[in-house]
């Protein structure tokens, strides 16, 4: 059969209408691509490509030991598009449901806030709603499984903006040490100093905008590459900033003090170990506000009269066995008193006692007779000690020291004696503390530094070396006469109570009455200074330290009663946690059991034990192994611990546990604190790289 | 005599129409290709050809399935339609309920194989062989109007009322699709025109409805859509103002395969408005060569059913040729802005799963149905070389 002639013609007329339909078509598509060609290109958005700042990661701060002291972890603001038009199908229904999650999520609102909240925004159509600031990763990634955000930019409304914080693990420990760096204010402490590390190189790359308002690269490279910031390496122990900060707090809070500051320093080294600084609130609770150590510079008071013998010393212009009449206490100079604070003098004494128990008035005599002929060649001497010039560190905002010269307009009869006890005078406590630690050094002084070290993703790329700022500051001979007195100021003199029989402590005391504010020393404003700078063990200094408390209101001010037991505390726990500066003669007795130990590394319990004399049975020849007391020896077996198993860190302390588990490739939640208890991940399964395992401590 | 060896060629069917189909193929694969990069880049994570890939292996067992559909005896589609329809209406029944629960009313997922379809794509498809079918069988009193329009109005109306809640713009083109096969059909005029009347002034109304109450489902979509074209409003006219951005870069001659920078901000450059990327890459003329192609396909559609061996085999060829180039030109229609956006996709061009595969067995019972009127030709044509 063929198609019916009356169906044909229809068909004809259906191909001419296609036909003209497609003619249409192409006249339209003719119009605009051809004839208005120029109209619709002008169109174009110009603005479309632009050249986008890429942040560079910033670098991390460790601490000596390893800990984090900074790093930065990216945090987000959420806000919503309420204005998306998908929003219009789910809103309504899903609601109910999102706030319940919120408010589960964020409990500081009820489940009826947000709702309410949520609703208005809705209503009021807000393309930019602030739902919540700050929050971590793990919230945002709870957040996205939410209803109706679950639906994404675009259709649920979900605005994520990623931003990235400082965290500082550790909190207050030497936060103003560690200090910030943020655009628009003045950086401060090791983040200012070291900013051009840590920020690394912010890189550039040309993003164009694509439907929906992406921006996407124009192509695969960078026009500037970021660099991620170079990780730093801080001269300070966790643990040992631990210490002095907890040991500065309970004595400020004790004596109610306006404000203190410890500074811990590596003898040899110049290394700052810790450094804290706390000052009293307007809620009398103490906090980092202002570092002191390095930025308060003060009258030093009696701390000073170090320099001052030194100086006699080193000019040969008095021995320490010269005998000074104290002349009840009260010696006239000019039309002023020098008094001494310990009421009716020492009688005669020699200048050895006179440091150790600090008579004022015998030392002020000495320098004033041996200088008052030619002042300045007291100040020159000084100078000889690097007193009266800044140290240099790399931190910002250290104080300037202030030794006035003879010839200076504010000097008078009097300067020279009051000088020689620490007044008339400015230095911070770090640079008291670094000329002390010269002295420590048999006269070599140190520069302090805060850094030790400048590592790049573990690479070591910058190592800073101790830098000596003087090899000798005096004679060996001067060392050999003041050692002996600042051993005695702790041995039989104003800080007998530091005295202890495992190591010996030299150092001096200083109460200087100081002026707070404006109003010079008169009237309600006079207050006291009380600090103490020393080294320990005196035999072989090892550190040397300064605690410097200011305006203790309790009554008690004396510098051994106020500041000596922040020293005695952190000289205690340092020496108690370095082995290697313990003396090998004062073995514990071998009467007692052996010590009980955690679990953890072989080399390091044969280390320890022999130090400590201790028999060791060790039956396998294993790098993790576990200890076990057996009477009064300690037995040391394999923990079992395979390749590419899970390790058993039961019994182990944090950072041994930490250390392992994390070079096996897993990632360490931790809870609680002290010895590993137990473990989720059974030791011996096989490792899953990357999965979290939590270990409980007690 | 020496005569060539022809190579043996298995397929079958309108050699034009094969043609015509394996150069829109490779045409679908290139431009698609090439719009899908910044598609991409934000969701595949820079992995360009992540679409391309997916979408090759669609046309190529696409032209599997139409292959296999060609070798078909093409009465068997009688048959089919008659059972399809009775499964298109409760599938449609059931996604629009559905539509309830998940929001994503317009997809349904067959179980066993696990791949998801559009149900009107089925639906289309089984109504116009169900016409076919029933305008084949009623020609004899064809121009009645209880006996054949009100028995051929049923399953149309049904059909694109059970579409029209989720997707408007196919509701109205497959009802369109409909009137014009009925014209073909050889339905009484009268009866047609009564209709498009009363369609007319429904339509007006509803408009009139829909802009001034907020209704549920789609329908705010599609007033913004009307609102859009109506108002041109220069913000969400966003998509028409790319697209003659993407035509106005193209030009006469086009920027070439793979040059267009205009896919980076024409949302739906590989689907809806492919078309308008097409200009941009191969300039007018490229796109005048792709209006050719399917009025080929059509001609060739109209120029065989002139030998066709039945009346079912001439509605059934003509009714989906009809639905595939009406569609095409639709979408080329929003692409130039001489329609309001609809979200039609490009048939045999634009990227969309497995609404290709539908396509592709639609032209597989057109080349089905090709086979049977050459048939008869080739006596004629034998006799011609001779």
């Amino acid at each position: 059969m063929s198609t019916p002639k009356d169906i044909l013609w229809r068909l004809r007329i259906l191909y001419v209408a296609i036909c003209i339909f497609g003619l249409a078509i192409l006249v339209k598509a003719f119009s605009i691509g051809v004839i208005n060609r120029e109209f619709w290109l002008s169109k174009k958005d110009k603005a479309t490509i632009k050249l986008q700042p890429i942040e560079a990661i910033r670098g991390n701060v460790y601490s000596t030991d390893g800990s984090f002291l900074a790093t930065s972890i990216p945090i987000f603001d959420i806000r919503i598009d309420f204005r998306v038009p998908y929003l219009k199908k789910i809103f309504t229904k899903e609601v109910d449901s999102l706030a319940l999650c919120l408010s589960q999520l964020f409990p500081e609102k009820s489940k009826e806030q947000y709702k309410l909240e949520l609703k208005k925004e809705y209503r009021n159509k807000n393309g930019y709603y602030l739902l919540k600031k700050d929050i971590r990763f793990n919230d945002l990634k709870a957040l996205k499984q939410f209803p109706i955000f679950r639906k994404g930019r675009y259709k649920g409304g979900l605005v994520i903006e990623q931003k990235s914080r400082r965290e500082m693990p550790f909190k207050q420990l030497a936060s103003r040490t560690l200090g910030r760096y943020q655009a628009g204010i003045k950086p401060i402490g090791i983040e200012g100093a070291y900013n051009d590390y840590l920020a690394g190189v912010v890189g550039k790359r040309l993003m164009q905008q694509i439907s929906g308002g992406v921006w996407k690269p124009v192509n695969d490279k960078f026009e500037i590459e970021p660099r991620e910031g170079q990780d730093i390496v801080s001269t300070l122990d966790v643990r040992v900033q631990d210490v002095a900060q907890n040991a500065l707090l309970q004595q400020l809070k004790l004596h109610n003090a306006k404000s203190g500051c410890v500074i811990l320093m590596e003898v040899e080294t110049g290394y700052v170990r810790a450094i804290a600084n706390l000052g009293r609130t307007a809620d009398s609770s103490y906090y980092e506000n202002y570092n002191y150590a390095i930025g308060s510079s003060t009258e030093p008071g009696s701390t000073f009269k170090l320099a001052s013998l030194m100086a006699l010393f080193e000019d040969g212009l008095a021995k320490p066995t010269d005998i000074w009449d104290t002349h009840g206490g009260k010696v006239v100079f000019g039309r002023r008193i020098m008094s001494d604070s310990h009421e009716g003098g020492f009688g005669k004494i020699n200048l050895n006692d006179a440091f150790v128990l600090s008579s004022n008035t015998a030392i002020s005599q000495a320098v004033n007779r041996a200088y008052s002929s030619n002042p300045q060649r007291f100040i020159d001497r000084i100078k000889k000690f690097h007193l009266h010039q800044p140290l240099g560190i790399e931190l910002s905002g250290e104080g300037a020291p202030m030794i006035k010269d003879a010839t200076a307009k504010t000097w008078s009869g009097v300067s020279l004696p009051w000088m020689s006890i620490g007044y008339e005078s400015q230095l911070t406590p770090l640079q008291i503390l670094s000329f002390y630690n010269a002295v420590a050094n048999n006269g070599r002084m140190m520069k302090p530094q805060f850094v030790e070290e400048i590592r790049s993703h573990g690479q070591s790329v910058e190592i800073f070396k101790p830098i000596v700022i003087d090899s000798a500051i005096c004679s060996p001979a001067t060392i050999a006469k003041v050692k002996p007195m600042l051993e005695g100021v702790v041995e039989r003199g104003t800080a007998s109570n530091l005295k202890n029989e495992h190591f010996k402590i030299g150092g001096k005391t200083g109460t200087a009455q100081v002026a707070l504010g404006s109003s010079g020393y008169g009237g309600d404003s006079k207050t006291y200074q009380a600090s103490f700078v020393g080294y320990f063990p005196a035999d072989k200094p090892k550190y040397s330290c300064i605690v410097v408390i200011t305006a203790p209101s309790n009554g008690i001010y004396y510098a051994n009663l106020v500041a000596g037991p922040v020293f005695k505390e952190v000289a205690d726990k340092v020496y108690a946690q370095s082995i290697e500066i313990q003396d090998k003669n004062s073995k514990p007795s071998l009467a007692l059991d052996a010590p009980k130990v955690k679990n953890g590394k072989a080399s390091d319990f044969n280390d320890l034990f022999s130090k400590m004399g201790v028999k060791t049975i060790q039956t396998e020849e294993n790098e993790w192994v576990r200890t076990e007391v057996i009477g009064k020896s300690v037995r040391i077996n394999d923990l079992g611990n395979g390749a590419s198993m899970v390790p058993n860190v039961t019994g182990m302390g944090l950072r041994d546990a930490v250390f392992l588990l994390e070079n096996s490739g897993l990632r360490v939640r931790v809870m609680g604190k002290g010895t590993v208890r137990k473990q989720s991940q059974p030791a011996g399964s096989r490792i899953i790289k990357n999965s979290q395992i939590t270990i409980q401590l007690t | 005599m020496s005569t060539m060896k022809i190579p043996k060629i298995y397929a079958k069917g309108d050699r034009t129409i094969w043609i015509v189909v394996i150069i829109l193929s490779v045409i679908s694969v290139l431009a698609v290709y090439s719009a899908t990069g910044s598609l991409a880049y934000s969701k595949q994570g820079g992995d360009t050809e992540h679409y391309m890939i997916k979408h090759l292996g669609l046309v190529v067992t696409g032209l599997f399935l139409m292959y296999f559909t060609h070798l078909a005896n093409y009465k068997i589609f009688s048959r089919i339609g008659q059972l399809a329809i009775w499964v298109a209406f409760p599938l449609l029944a059931i996604t629009l309920l559905g539509g309830k629960v998940n929001d994503a009313s317009r997809w349904i997922t067959v179980p066993l194989i696990n791949v998801s379809f559009q149900t009107s794509d089925f639906a289309k498809l089984a109504l116009i062989m169900y016409l076919a079918r029933l305008l084949s069988r009623k020609q004899d009193n064809i121009k009645d109007f209880k006996e054949s329009f009100i028995p051929l109005m049923i399953p149309i109306g049904l059909t694109c009322i059970l579409i029209l809640p989720e997707n408007f713009s196919t509701a109205a083109i497959l009802f369109v699709t409909c009137l014009i096969i009925l014209f073909i059909g050889r339905v009484n005029l009268k009866h047609l025109f009564m209709l498009v009347a009363i369609g007319i002034i429904g339509f007006v109304l509803f408009i009139i409805v829909a802009l001034n109450f907020d209704l549920p489902g789609r329908i705010g979509t599609w007033k913004a859509r009307i609102e859009n074209f109506r108002s041109g409003d220069s913000e969400s006219n966003y998509q028409s103002e790319q697209a003659k951005i993407a035509i106005a870069n193209g030009g006469i001659f086009g920027k070439g395969p793979g040059n267009s920078s205009q896919r980076n901000f024409l949302p739906q450059s590989y689907s809806d408005f492919i078309f308008a990327f097409i200009i941009e890459e191969y300039g007018f003329l490229g796109a005048t060569f792709l209006m050719f192609l399917y009025l080929i396909l059509f001609f060739r559609v109209i120029k065989m059913v002139r030998y066709s061996p039945q009346a079912f085999a001439t509605f059934l060829a003509i009714g989906i040729s009809l639905m595939l180039v009406f569609q095409a030109f639709i979408n080329m229609a929003v692409a130039v802005n001489l329609f309001p956006v609809t979200g039609q996709a490009l048939p045999l061009i634009s990227m969309g799963g497995t609404s290709i595969w539908f396509t592709s067995i639609s032209i597989g019972i057109i080349l089905c149905v090709s086979r049977f009127c050459v048939k008869e030709e080739q006596g004629e044509e034998v006799a011609e070389n001779e």
